[in-house]
């Protein structure tokens, strides 16, 4: 990459800006990203959340992928782990599943039975 | 799969997926054939037909999707799907298909999909260049050359994020990749 220094310093902004409040990630999403889950079409609701926590000012939640969970009728599956809470799956989350999912469980901390798979390991 | 960057995103989970650490990606797009070659370090295929959609290494199912339906995306356009293992450990694959045929898909948006990429496996080095006809290979992405900057899982950042995806962005539509059909 050529801009190697103004990455820099827009990496250093963020973080002056992140020591201000507590930078600790307390929400993890994970989307399954195998051929099935990508097929299905996990880019986009990948996509979606990653638009939904910019707009949200949120900088605890991070978004990560895992493989195939072996529920591939289920596609795109998502799981949720909150801190000190018991992690929670969901299934056939496309983009308008995914804002629904991000308002009600991760802002406010309600599960969406619409789309639950499965709560607990 | 929807588009070419649903396939390329595909075959570096493939990558990550065989424990490679470092992946190097040449895009390239000359007479409106667009070409991707992908090397890793990974475990290797063993010798046996990865395109066939029965064979796969994975556990939870017997049927192995990813590089067939690739395989077919490239020959239904003319263009071919090569896999071979590198001496020692490793996978070099490689296919072409020509953007301007009716069954061609879109190319998606690319250069997210190495955005998505370091965000999913930051530990994971990813190579992404331009292959260019007489010049050196253009570098577009070096998560190498990132990580003296700074943490990979820093793309984490909305900030950060939108700059290194611009900065990939403006690479690839500079050789007509990345627009969603390619310019003519």
């Amino acid at each position: 990459m050529k801009n190697l220094e103004e990455l820099r310093q827009i990496r250093y902004k963020v973080k002056k800006n992140l020591q201000m409040r507590s930078g600790k990630h307390k929400v993890r999403i994970v989307v399954c990203m195998a051929t099935c889950g990508i097929a299905a079409g996990a880019r986009q609701t990948m996509n979606t959340l990653s638009d939904l926590i910019g707009k949200s000012d949120r900088d605890d939640v991070v978004i990560t992928t895992s493989g195939c969970a072996g529920f591939c009728e289920q596609e795109p599956m998502i799981q949720i782990y909150i801190e000190d809470k018991e992690p929670v799956a969901y299934g056939k989350v496309d983009s308008k599943a995914a804002e629904e999912i991000f308002k009600k469980h991760i802002l406010n901390g309600r599960i969406v039975e619409r789309y639950l798979f499965s709560k607990g390991k | 799969m929807k588009d070419l960057a649903d396939h390329i995103f595909d075959i570096l989970e493939n990558s990550v997926t065989s424990e490679a650490t470092e992946v190097k990606v040449i895009l390239g797009l000359r007479n409106k054939r667009f070409s991707c070659r992908i090397k890793d370090n990974g475990r290797g295929i063993k010798n046996e037909d990865v395109t066939d959609p029965f064979v796969t290494s994975r556990k939870e199912r017997k049927v192995g999707l990813g590089l067939s339906l690739l395989k077919k995306t490239a020959e239904n356009t003319n263009g071919f799907l090569r896999i071979s293992r590198l001496e020692g450990n490793g996978t070099f694959l490689e296919f072409e298909t020509d953007i301007s045929h009716i069954d061609a898909k879109p190319f998606g948006d690319l250069a997210k999909v190495f955005v998505d990429a370091m965000r999913s496996w930051p530990d994971v080095d990813f190579e992404v260049l331009i292959k260019k006809e007489k010049s050196q290979n253009e570098p577009v992405l070096n998560t190498k050359e990132i990580r003296d900057v700074m943490d990979c899982a820093d793309i984490q950042h909305k900030e950060i994020q939108d700059f290194v995806y611009q900065s990939i962005d403006k690479e690839l539509k500079k050789i007509g990749i990345n627009t969603q059909f390619g310019e003519f």
